[in-house]
């Protein structure tokens, strides 16, 4: 079971094909940006790419991600300069926390790839997913404006 | 099925058995020790080695920032690069500090920290370069810290941010052990204030599932009184497999606790039966009708941080180490050296970044879990609770139920009274048994239940006061504590009593202050929301603005302004927000709005959605879809403006929950002409 993992090739190992694209990224390979928070997919912290779609990685079996292409945050920095929104999240201050923010970058990650130039109603759509309850949110909305000027 | 059983464990080898019964907790529980630092503790904190220093984080940082605002104070002091200073987070090894809490970082850490850092600085200077220097304390004004200046009063990078933005491991659940296992701790579903312990259980069907190491009955102390049955895998998602097959018949005794927890707490029927035994302000107001009579009613509260709560632990020789995200390292090693019958000096906690706390993450719980698994295993464990253990077994904020009296002549309030009826919060169901809550009742009341209640305005003849009872869901602090609901209602009753005197609500308040700090972040939020203006338009909808002040722990100020719009089904929309605060001196302007911002989102919780579903006394929510949170298309934009000062710094971290709530509420009034008294509020009752 061969997938690609930030750009790398990588094997699910047969003993953890069961266990969910988040626990394997945590813990077999030691990738903690995304993280555990409710379980069910619904509250956005565990999101990363796969095959370029937003995706809650707790509830995707590991064994299912055979032949396609996961990006983490981890994968974000290109040759140590970070990556438009992650710089733009750090200029604005967005993080308290931080316990969301891998997931609410990837989000960001996506939504910018699919459409460059958002709009308020575009944000609402894609970031609905990411709950924060540190209250980051009209940060996280500036940073996005911010980094579509810059991608 | 089998009961008690010693049992080897599939594959691995890993013998898993752990004496039935073997342990009987200790019924005294360990008290939080919360001293004030020292300039001599705080030296501890500070070093310097090769033209580098070394900060040791004093508190846990969840959010608030203080990282980077206590890298602000020493960067300052020493005359020190931003760069040259390293930040780590503190473990049980250092000099004790208290638990973080109570928003005091800034105004009780800053300080120490200048000092020793000016003492450092001046030991570097003179050319030592090893051993231990005294400290000589000075007065502030010769202190470099508190002078705005290059670093201080600025907003550099935030530390850890970098670490955030790219993935890198911060967090207690991000550690990895060599030959580490995934633990879970099982429990009853069944009030925590119930005696219940594991009956029986599937060996054979958990034995079956891929990645089952072990069955740990000997697993930790009781939460309350719920005794746990502890499992053990090589993969955490094994876990779920394991306890459904288990199938667990639990042992649970003693009476369903009552199961109305609003009855329980009514103030009218608890007032009717006699006087509240804590005063909070005691005046006498005079007899006669009221002009305002209000009845408040605010529900238990989550606290809903997206990191449920975890630890990892390992013993080695005797000695436990246990990494975690807790508010009290301190209170956590001394429970778990209690716990296991080691001393204090074998067991290290190793703090961690929390991922969100907001004054739950006090008690110690899941490290007690995996300290019980990692020693029955003898391998390093990990546990983090499901989003389910996390609604169920830690502690709340309590209901509260309240009625605000008001008499109003010639356009002051002449007389006030304030009963409210709640659940302890500080000395907290969840940290001392009912025995001993006993005794803090006669003696003291909680002060957590009463912040907030002294109404900071001139009310003539006021009275306040309150009763705490014991409930069959553990409260404590929340966000705020009091000061929350407390404000919510203080500001939906002067409200109230400004719509009696026909007065413009700003100039009635203004009419009741005499603290100038509270009069001047009124004014100035009156300023920049324009408050004689209308609220901002929503088409076809009722629109309305409100507006509320308080002061916080007697040293910081917040003011606000909400606008909202509510559509013809009672639906609530907040649509702007303004808030001015006042926290004396400011280390780092961005991070202190930052704190407004989330106190804000916060109020706009406490008014439209936080309520945590009981039945039974059992919290039965399970997700965030049982007990939502504000989400992203909630949050309207929010203007903060903050007083320049160079006064004591003081908090941030809790002070705008004093006005939030209340601003929010009374624009809901003027939006729909219906005082919002049941909270959240409900569409049904402001539909048009």
């Amino acid at each position: 079971m061969s997938f690609i993992l930030n750009g790398e090739g990588r094997e699910v190992p047969a003993d953890w094909a069961d266990e969910s694209l988040l626990f394997l990224l945590r813990e077999h390979f030691g990738l903690t940006g995304a993280k555990f928070g409710c379980g069910v997919g619904i509250c956005g912290a565990c999101t990363v790419l796969v095959d370029g779609a937003a995706t809650q990685s707790c509830m995707m079996r590991a064994g299912d991600v055979a032949g396609l292409s996961v990006r983490t945050v981890e994968g974000l920095a290109e040759g140590g300069a970070l990556h438009p929104v992650q710089q733009a999240w750090l200029d604005l201050g967005v993080p308290q926390c931080g316990y969301c923010q891998a997931g609410q970058i990837m989000l960001a990650v996506a939504l910018l790839d699919a459409t460059p130039r958002p709009t308020d109603a575009d944000i609402d759509a894609t970031m609905e997913v990411g709950l924060c309850r540190c209250g980051t949110y009209r940060r996280i909305r500036a940073a996005i404006a911010r980094a579509a000027e810059a991608v | 099925m089998r009961r008690r059983t010693f049992l080897a464990a599939a594959g691995g080898g890993v013998v898993a058995l752990i004496g039935a019964g073997a342990a009987v907790w200790t019924q005294v529980p360990v008290i939080p020790k919360r001293p004030d630092p020292d300039v001599e503790t705080a030296l501890g904190w500070i070093s310097h080695r090769d033209g580098r220093y070394t900060l040791v984080l004093p508190r846990a940082e969840m959010g608030q920032n203080i990282a980077t605002a206590l890298k602000q104070v020493a960067c300052a002091e020493l005359g020190a690069a931003w760069d040259a200073v390293d930040v780590e987070p503190h473990d049980t090894r250092r000099a004790r500090v208290k638990a973080t809490v109570g928003s005091e970082s800034v105004g009780v850490f800053a300080e120490p920290l200048a000092q020793a850092c000016a003492a450092l600085r001046d030991a570097v200077a003179a050319g030592q370069t090893e051993g231990q220097i005294t400290v000589r304390p000075r007065p502030m004004a010769e202190l470099r810290a508190f002078r705005p200046g290059a670093i201080v009063g600025t907003s550099p990078e935030i530390a850890q941010g970098r670490e955030i933005v790219t993935g890198a491991p911060l967090f207690a659940a991000d550690v990895r052990r060599p030959n580490m296992l995934y633990g879970r701790v099982l429990r009853a579903p069944a009030s925590i204030e119930m005696r219940s312990a594991p009956g029986s259980w599937d060996v054979a069907a958990a034995q079956r599932i891929p990645g089952f190491v072990a069955i740990v009955e000997d697993c930790g102390p009781p939460i309350a009184k719920a005794r746990g049955l502890g499992i053990v895998a090589t993969r955490p998602g094994a876990l779920d497999a394991i306890a459904a097959a288990l199938a667990v018949a639990w042992d649970i005794r003693g009476a369903a606790p009552a199961p109305d927890i609003a009855g329980s707490i009514d103030v009218d029927a608890r007032t009717g039966a006699g006087k509240l035994p804590h005063t909070v302000l005691d005046g006498a107001p005079a007899p006669g009708d009221w002009d305002v009579s209000l009845r408040l009613d605010v529900p238990f509260g989550a606290h809903a941080p997206i990191e449920p709560r975890a630890a990892v632990a390992e013993w080695q020789s005797g000695a436990l180490t246990v990494w975690a995200g807790t508010q009290d390292a301190f209170y956590v090693r001394d429970v778990l050296a209690d716990a296991f019958g080691v001393s204090a000096d074998a067991v290290t906690v190793q703090s961690h970044r929390i991922g969100g706390g907001f004054g739950g993450k006090t008690i110690c719980t899941v490290e007690a879990e995996a300290a019980a698994l990692a020693r029955a295993t003898g391998r390093p464990v990990k546990v983090q609770w499901t989003r389910a253990q996390e609604f169920a077994l830690g502690f709340h904020r309590p209901p509260s139920s309240h009625r605000v009296r008001a008499r109003v002549a010639d356009g002051r309030i002449t007389d006030w009274d304030h009963a409210q009826v709640s659940s302890h919060i500080l000395f907290t169901s969840a940290a001392v048994p009912a025995w001993m809550q006993k005794g803090t009742d006669l003696l003291v009341g909680d002060p957590g239940v009463a912040r907030g209640m002294a109404a900071p305005y001139v009310l003539g003849r006021a009275h306040a006061a309150y009763d705490a009872i014991r409930l069959p869901v553990p409260g404590g602090p929340w966000r705020g504590l009091g000061a929350g609901p407390n404000g919510l209602a203080v500001e939906s009753a002067i409200d109230a009593a400004a719509i009696v005197a026909d007065a413009d609500p700003l100039a009635f308040r203004l009419a009741h202050v005499a603290d100038p700090r509270l009069a001047g972040v009124l004014r100035r939020v009156g300023a920049i929301a324009n408050w004689s203006a209308a609220a901002t338009p929503a088409a076809g909808q009722r629109t309305g603005r409100g507006l509320a002040g308080g002061i916080y722990k007697e040293k910081s100020y917040a003011a606000a302004v909400a606008d909202v719009a509510v559509d013809a089904r009672g639906r609530v929309r907040v649509t702007r927000l303004w808030c001015v605060h006042d926290c004396g001196l400011v280390i780092n302007p961005d991070q202190v709005r930052a704190q407004c911002e989330g106190n804000l989102v916060w109020s706009l919780g406490l008014v439209l959605s936080d309520e945590l579903a009981i039945e039974r006394g059992r919290v039965v929510a399970e997700n965030f879809a049982d007990a939502p949170i504000p989400r992203m298309t909630d949050v309207p934009e929010i203007t903060v403006d903050l007083i320049e000062s160079d006064l004591p710094p003081a908090g941030a971290g809790e002070t705008a929950m004093v006005a939030g709530p209340g601003a929010i509420a009374n624009a809901i009034r003027a939006a729909t002409g219906r005082r919002p008294v049941r909270f959240p509020v409900r569409a049904g009752d402001l539909a048009a």
